[in-house]
């Protein structure tokens, strides 16, 4: 006797859920959606009495919280699943975490939790591994069952991402860590307390296993309460509607809103088969050395993607010739690949009354068994797994951009490219208070690719998180103590131009202050060199990169004394330095993650996000927008004229007579350094065959020709020999 | 101006797909719904206005190329300008005029933050040009030795029957077929 609807088991209930859609096409086998139709304005008023459930969870509890991510930031989520786990609403945050939930109920049916350790009335579950189903563990879920006289109907489900993990870099975002050992507190499912309380012992976990105990226990507490109150108002609902209702309705809202889906593809796309790529690296080589001799060296990740737009209006997503997993901190699993990038469909198509599963019903994935986002090493570790899944966020909002391009409707166009910085911190102050901590702050106001249409806006979206916020500078500044901002700003020229540019990245600039007897700071992000996106859009330029500079001993604090001006940036600090008017004895700089770097007092770090590409060619960019830019300061008077083919007077103004000449050099010089691709593939062919790369290179073909599709697509290219072998570099 | 009663007006489209339509207009139409459903329709009457040529457009695939229906040479990807790249199915970009900037110096003028340029020793920035007028109609910026990127397939048969409801003429299940493999098995018995 199962303790599910009719006295089945989960496990039979979530094979039934599946069964029925590979049967029938619809979800649960709904062909007519009964109560829809016989009265929707009460359907209505029940699928908002959810939606508004789950948002007051999430806005109550969260006051529990004392982690700035949670508070501020919107780094959070509460939804309700059905018995088979299926989300059927969720409050406003991390949307993409709808997409997990469904495979964590059916790991637990799976592992028979329903026999030992059980699962009754007032049982709480915490889990964070991504093996069964979280996307990496710095996102900890708590969910709770809801029962009706007996039978499980739903699941109250909260998470957050909390500010450390315990793992070997401080953070919740640490892009060193070879394997899952050195991931930090993972967890699988686990029953963490009952009777609708936490036992005592799971405290202690965070206490010994994490940096910031405090923090962490407070997001426990937080995510506890706000699932118990859900299911509070569950059962007020269950009460209102009957249990009937109830249990109808919930998978209604799915397969009514899977029909949406499909219905919004097939009236504002294109079918068809459409390419992205997004390039980014592994930098471990001299890092880890022998400690970890696998992983002593570099990779550069190969993220192809093919998006079928099919017939019937589904998708399909096909990864064939991704990077290989390996010891490294970039692999992942299906539901964190689901999770992530349903953060690029929710905006272009999957919009609804409210986000719900209804989207795991009209998207399927080819995702290569030994690939990165399929490792068959069940200790490949993942804790950044996540920020190298985010290009895929963008294949969405590409190939979907290009696919409403072609039918007209320019204006749901939503191009954006692969580019966010953050950072963990820990250390020891003077009086021995040992404090870990980070910041998201610039992955929270990303800026706007530029459309067919009109430029980026700034610092405006947020890809990860719909509902997010950059934050309070001081609140941040007050639980990282030794990091002051001096400068968050919009930076000039950062950005991919076009016709139409890309928004402007945004950077800070922070002064370490007294950090006492140590501090490292270890930063994350998303290019690492190899820019935003391998392809700009309609002859735009992509995207460029990630920044952090470091500037060590610097005379920063003569400078502030003194009053005036100093820097705000890294552009303006590195011009300081070139022009002496502000010291270093030394700077590091990155296009992407940072190991853990030791810092001092007075120290300048700086880091900057957000360049994301243009749309169109530069040379058509309308005279009136670039006065524009210049008036606002957003574009330089040398960019003006070197990328756009502007002469800039000494008002502001472009010489329109002189820029019209200017063009047509440029036009001219395209033409006399150009050549037609039959030379380009000559020539190129030529290299291929002598292998003539970077080692990187070398290894990364020798890694994608492993993969049928890539190996038929370069050989093809190059007319190479069908058994052509390229040996990695030693 | 006002939106027509379909929802969005074609004066208010010509001044979208020109970048000149307000902010809060362009919010009107992302807010429309239902869309307007012969949106396609005013499309393709206002794109074929404002090119010179009279080959009937099927589909824009960029700001400046269209896939056109070519009396006598099937389907074929067009530039405003005139200039005709063949086969849709084959990859426009073994069409065009090709440059690449290979060092931190010739992606300079692109990338004018020196500290945001790329790492030139692991990719290279490809520019991909229009015979005819030199425009710039795409970018890839690719590991040396990278196979040009195919950026679009359309499925045109699918689309025009059975989402549009309006069959092409020439049907046959090989338009929907990538054949840009062709073009260097060509070039490699040219060679």
């Amino acid at each position: 006797m199962g303790i599910c609807h009719q006295g089945r088991t989960l496990k039979e209930l979530v094979e039934a859920k599946e069964k029925s859609f590979q049967q029938t096409g619809y979800a649960y086998g709904l062909e007519r959606l009964g109560l829809v139709e016989e009265d929707p304005a009460k359907f209505m008023r029940f699928q908002m009495r959810l939606v508004a459930s789950c948002i007051n969870a999430r806005e109550s509890a969260k006051l529990i919280s004392a982690n700035p991510m949670s508070m501020i930031q919107g780094e959070l989520l509460f939804m309700l699943a059905n018995a088979e786990g299926d989300v059927i609403s969720a409050s406003y945050g991390l949307a993409g975490h709808i997409q997990c939930m469904p495979f964590i109920i059916r790991k637990i049916a799976e592992l028979g939790f329903e026999e030992d350790p059980g699962i009754r009335e007032g049982d709480i579950f915490s889990c964070n591994d991504p093996m069964y189903g979280p996307p990496h563990n710095a996102d900890c879920y708590t969910f709770l069952p809801v029962f009706h006289k007996g039978e499980l109907v739903s699941w109250t489900v909260g998470l957050n991402h909390i500010v450390d993990v315990g793992g070997i870099q401080p953070g919740g975002l640490g892009v060193i860590s070879p394997n899952v050992f050195t991931d930090g507190f993972t967890y699988p499912p686990t029953k963490t307390g009952a009777d609708f309380k936490q036992h005592k012992w799971w405290e202690l976990h965070w206490k010994r296993r994490t940096r910031t105990e405090m923090f962490n226990i407070l997001d426990d507490k937080m995510r506890v309460a706000g699932v118990v109150s859900l299911h509070d108002r569950i059962q007020d609902i269950i009460d209102e509607f009957g249990i009937e209702y109830y249990r109808q309705a919930l998978r209604e809202i799915i397969e009514r809103e899977r029909r949406v889906l499909v219905e919004r593809i097939r009236g504002q796309a294109v079918p068809g088969k459409y390419r992205y790529l997004q390039l980014s690296a592994v930098n471990y080589k001299g890092t880890l050395g022998r400690l970890w001799p696998a992983s002593n060296r570099n990779w550069v990740i190969h993220k192809t993607g093919e998006l079928h737009i099919r017939a019937d209006g589904t998708l399909l997503t096909d990864l064939e010739g991704l990077t290989s997993e390996a010891d490294f901190h970039a692999n992942a699993y299906e539901p964190a690949v689901r999770m992530l990038t349903s953060l690029g469909m929710w905006p272009m198509f999957a919009y609804t009354e409210t986000i719900n599963s209804s989207l795991l019903y009209m998207t399927d994935w080819n995702i290569p068994p030994g690939s990165m986002f399929n490792p068959q090493n069940p200790f490949a570790g993942t804790v950044m797994g996540l920020g190298v899944i985010a290009g895929y966020i963008y294949l969405f909002h590409n190939c979907l951009s290009l696919a409403y391009f072609s039918r007209g409707f320019l204006e749901e166009t939503f191009p954006a490219d692969g580019t966010t910085i953050g950072y963990g911190a820990a250390g020891t102050l003077e009086d021995g208070f040992q404090w870990a901590g980070g910041d998201m702050s610039l992955i929270t106001c990303q800026s706007e690719g530029a459309t067919p249409f009109h430029d980026g806006f700034d610092a405006a979206v947020c890809s990860p998180n719909p509902a997010s916020d950059i934050g309070e500078t001081e609140a941040v500044e007050f639980l990282l103590p030794t990091q002051v901002n001096i400068g968050k700003k919009l930076i000039p020229d950062f950005c991919g131009h076009g016709k139409f540019r890309g928004g402007l990245g945004i950077g800070m600039l922070q002064l370490v202050n007294k950090p006492g007897k140590s501090l490292i700071l270890n930063a994350f992000a998303a290019t690492d060199g190899m820019g935003a996106c391998a392809l700009g859009r309609s002859g735009g330029y992509p995207g460029t990169n990630d920044i952090v500079v470091f500037a060590h001993g610097t005379n920063i604090r003569e400078i502030l004394e003194k009053g005036g001006t100093y820097p705000r940036d890294f552009v303006e600090m590195n011009q300081w330095i070139r022009e002496g008017r502000l010291r270093a004895e030394t700077v590091e700089s990155f296009k992407g993650p940072t190991p853990s770097i030791p810092c001092r007092d007075g120290d300048l770090f700086a880091t900057a996000a957000g360049s994301r590409g243009g749309w169109g060619d530069v040379l058509e960019r309308d005279y009136d927008l670039i006065e524009k830019d210049i008036r606002y300061g957003w574009i330089t008077r040398k960019t003006a004229e070197t990328v756009y083919g502007a002469k800039i007077d000494e008002d502001g103004r472009v010489q329109r007579e002189a820029s019209d000449r200017l063009r047509q050099e440029m036009r001219q010089r395209r033409k006399e350094r150009s050549v037609d691709a039959k030379e380009w593939w000559v020539r190129e062919r030529q290299r291929v065959l002598e292998q003539d790369w970077h080692e990187d290179i070398r290894n990364l073909y020798a890694d994608c020709m492993k993969y049928g599709k890539f190996r038929e697509q370069f050989t093809g290219m190059w007319q190479l020999p069908e058994d052509i072998r390229i040996e990695e570099a030693t | 101006m006002h939106s027509s009663d379909n929802g969005f007006s074609k004066e208010h489209f010509r001044l979208l797909i020109d970048g000149k339509l307000p902010w809060e207009e362009v919010k009107k139409a992302i807010r429309l719904s239902p869309k307007d459903a012969d949106r396609f329709k005013k499309y393709l009457e206002i794109l074929q206005e404002k090119v010179p040529w009279e080959d009937p457009i099927l589909l824009r695939i960029s700001d400046h190329l269209y896939i056109v229906a070519k009396p006598g040479k099937g389907r074929i990807v067009k530039c405003d300008c005139g200039q005709e790249f063949g086969d849709y199915r084959i990859n426009w970009k073994l069409g065009c005029r090709v440059y690449v900037r290979r060092t931190d110096e010739e992606i300079a003028e692109v990338i004018t933050i020196p500290e945001a340029r790329h790492n030139m020793d692991l990719v290279e920035m490809r520019e991909f040009y229009c015979p005819g007028c030199y425009a710039l109609l795409g970018v890839e910026v690719v590991p040396p030795g990278y196979p040009p990127i195919f950026e679009m397939l359309p499925d045109l048969d699918t689309f025009y029957r059975e989402w549009l409801g309006n069959p092409l003429p020439d049907e046959d299940p090989a338009w929907f077929q990538d054949r840009t493999l062709e073009r260097p098995a060509e070039w490699i018995k040219e060679a």
